[in-house]
């Protein structure tokens, strides 16, 4: 057990999940401006490109501020609020930096029958956070998320990209110290 | 009935009723009498269907339907109470409760509230679920409207309205399923002259005005149809009293004034309107101005109107009713009529940009256009027009506040019939206590040149009367009429001698309202 490797998809491959966003990179500017540009050109009309110009907020930043928020609703000519509406629907979109390695439980129906509550109460209690925030050492998160789609394997854990299936209270220690 | 071809046939729990094609199961409903439950569906918004409080059994069809949206079909036999629909009404209230707090002894809605009232048919006494309930807490989304998102059973009607109706999408679903909430942008309050309506339209205590909380028990307000008179829009609103006191209006439907809406600006004028110390006597000018009883007041005025005190001219007040200001121009015209006029505050028109055909309108009185009716003239400064006048000089319901210095002096005689007792309002000679357009029946006249019905609310104060009453006594001690038993019967004299209102009667205007003759032909032509 102790010579597993860790899953190279846990470090997070894609852009969104990489630990070296700059929560002050200018957004909109150079290539990023190009990119939202060519998004636009994608959709119907410029709400429709929403979820793709918010992930590439995320991806430079690694969080979605009001500020961000904002910015997005000027530009596609949305309010503010329904912005919010939207970052705050999916748990995909943070509303708050997050550690090297975001923790996703699923506290949805399966899951939450199979003891998803206790699973989340054990990593908070063992990474010393709570929900939402960043861990003393700067590597962990804990959320609760919805349906992961694993369902038959509850409780379902995501990090960053890699799911773990049948969590248990008893292997949330071991989790942790592999991810370390 | 419309021909065959054009209705549907259905059958609501045993009852027929032929519809048009198109109509949901909701409203074919209703016009049998059966008013389904529902939390999402309102008539002035788009129908998400997502509450599911409106399910009902469709012979035929797999499963429950959603009446707000399902369209009715030739031959459905729709169930609205069997056991499979109650069964998963029944389920939608547990779970509406789960988080519920359940605080209806300090609840704002608490006896007008749908969930109350829904929980209460389904009659559960116990709850299931063990786990303690979320708190959420409460905070303000507009300065004056308080959002406690313990109680909000996430309809998205406010959501809706401030998106359709305002169209200014500014509140919306903040998070999802069990921790959703409504919001706007964190922190932020929003400002909107038809806010208030998200208040009307949330069907639980989860919306409140301040204004109005802790001020009264829904169940103790009296209520009275009536119309703004805030602006000359005319919206039509129902006022709620209690202990002879404006407590709050709300809108009444009208689809071809005010939709089921109404502007912020006008909740509070009506609540504030006629407020402060009243005129309750008449009076009479001897050495000083003292009070004296009905028969001296209208002794004293048919003298003074016998007396030849040359001709009558007069300001009047825009916020006075159709039957007042006719009274008015008849009570002059004994004199003889030399001019009335009146003012017209304006101010900033707000639209409502899904249904533009109400606005705040700038003319912030009820009655232009019924005053000019009557005869009387719009005036940047009345009182001028008026000030110097050595005839009869007759006051409307106007406080006179902007008056110059020594307002009536030169007048042989000096009428002032109102509402409030001003410092310059008593230099009048005679007196007269009127009362405000929510302590009487009366009409006014929309900027559309509708005329509308409002029914008395309040007890007047003291002695103060509707002029059409004390006016018609004077006409009749003077020969030159009858005075009139009620509202309905000078309105008929009123509709008599003015081709405006030809042909109209109170019973004839109706709830609804209707249309001078001259806008009648405009629409005619129009349309
Ligand atoms: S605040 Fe009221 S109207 Fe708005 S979603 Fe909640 S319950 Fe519905
Ligand atoms: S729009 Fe005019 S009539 Fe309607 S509520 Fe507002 S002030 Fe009153
Ligand atoms: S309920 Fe947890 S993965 Fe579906
Ligand atoms: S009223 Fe029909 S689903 Fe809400």
């Amino acid at each position: 057990m102790s010579e597993r490797k860790l899953h190279p998809a846990v470090a997070g491959a894609q852009p969104m999940y990489r630990a070296e966003n700059d929560p002050d990179a200018p957004l909109f500017e150079g290539a990023y401006k190009q990119r939202f540009d060519d998004i636009l050109t994608r959709y119907p009309d410029k709400r429709a490109a929403i979820l793709p110009v918010l992930a590439m907020c995320q991806e430079l930043r690694g969080w979605i501020s009001s500020e961000t928020i904002e910015r997005v609703a000027e530009l596609l000519d949305l309010t503010p609020a329904y912005v919010l509406s939207i970052t705050s629907f999916y748990t995909m979109f943070r509303p708050q930096p997050v550690g090297k390695y975001l923790i996703q439980v699923c506290t949805s129906i399966g899951c939450d029958l199979c003891g998803a509550e206790n699973v989340v109460e054990k990593l908070l209690a063992a990474t010393g956070t709570r929900t939402g925030e960043i861990s003393e050492d700067g590597l962990y998160t804990v959320i609760e998320v919805e349906c992961l789609g694993a369902c038959g394997f509850a409780t379902v854990v995501q990090v960053n990209e890699r799911v773990y299936e049948s969590v248990k209270t008893e292997t949330v220690t071991r989790l942790l110290e592999e991810l370390r | 009935m419309a021909d065959a071809s054009s209705t549907q046939k259905v059958t609501i729990d045993g009852h027929e009723v032929m519809v048009p094609p198109g109509t949901t199961i909701l409203d074919a409903a209703e016009r049998v009498g059966v008013v389904l439950p529902r939390y999402c569906y309102h008539p002035g918004l788009s129908a998400p269907a997502l509450c599911r409080m409106c399910l009902v059994e469709v012979e035929g069809a797999p499963k429950l339907l959603p009446s707000c949206v399902q369209q009715v079909q030739d031959d459905m036999v729709v169930h609205t109470t069997s056991a499979d629909a109650r069964k998963a009404r029944r389920a939608v209230i547990e779970f509406l409760l789960v988080n519920h707090p359940l605080d209806c002894p300090i609840c704002d809605a608490a006896g007008q509230c749908e969930l109350q009232d829904y929980a209460f048919e389904t009659g559960q006494l116990h709850t299931r679920v063990t786990d303690p309930k979320m708190v959420l807490g409460r905070d303000n989304v507009t300065p004056e409207i308080v959002y406690f998102g313990d109680r909000c059973i996430l309809c998205t009607r406010c959501v809706r309205f401030m998106d359709e109706v305002a169209q200014e999408p500014v509140l919306q679903v903040v998070q999802r399923g069990h921790k959703g909430y409504i919001d706007t942008m964190t922190g932020d309050l929003f400002e909107h002259a038809f806010s208030m309506n998200i208040v009307d339209v949330c069907p639980v205590g989860a919306l409140v005005n301040e204004d109005f909380l802790f001020k009264a028990r829904a169940w103790d307000l009296d209520q009275a149809p009536s119309i703004c008179p805030g602006c000359s829009q005319g919206c039509n609103i129902s006022l709620g009293t209690k202990e002879n006191q404006i407590r709050r209006a709300k809108p009444r439907p009208n689809m071809e004034v005010n939709s089921y809406w109404m502007c912020d600006e006008g909740r509070k004028t009506v609540v504030n309107w006629g407020s402060g110390d009243r005129l309750e006597v008449p009076m009479l000018k001897g050495d000083s101005l003292l009070p004296v009883d009905w028969q001296r007041a209208l002794s004293a005025l048919t003298e003074a109107l016998r007396g030849e005190p040359g001709a009558a001219r007069g300001v009047a007040s825009a916020g006075a009713s159709n039957e007042a200001l006719y009274i008015l121009r008849r009570l002059m015209e004994v004199a003889g009529f030399d001019g009335g006029y009146f003012a017209v505050p304006m101010a900033e028109e707000h639209v409502l940009a899904g249904f533009p055909k109400l606005a705040l309108r700038s003319e912030r009185v009820p009655n232009a256009r019924g005053a000019e009716l009557f005869g009387f003239e719009r005036s940047d400064d009345p009182y001028a027009e008026v000030a110097s006048h050595t005839g009869a000089l007759f006051v409307l319901d106007d406080p006179l506040d902007g008056a110059p210095e020594g307002f009536g002096a030169s007048a042989a005689i000096f009428v002032y019939l109102g509402t409030r007792l001003s410092p310059a309002a008593r230099r009048a000679d005679i007196v007269i206590p009127v009362t405000t357009f929510a302590e009487m029946e009366g009409t006014f006249t929309n900027f559309q040149g509708r005329v509308q019905r409002f029914a008395p609310a309040l007890q007047p104060p003291g002695l103060a009367r509707p002029l059409w009453m004390s006016g018609s006594a004077t006409l009749e001690r003077l020969g030159t009429g009858s005075a009139y038993r009620s509202a309905a019967e000078t309105f008929a004299a009123l509709a008599g001698d003015y081709e405006e209102f030809d042909g109209l009667t109170y019973e004839s205007i109706g709830p609804g309202g209707s249309l001078i003759a001259s806008a009648r032909t405009q629409t005619a032509r129009a349309g």
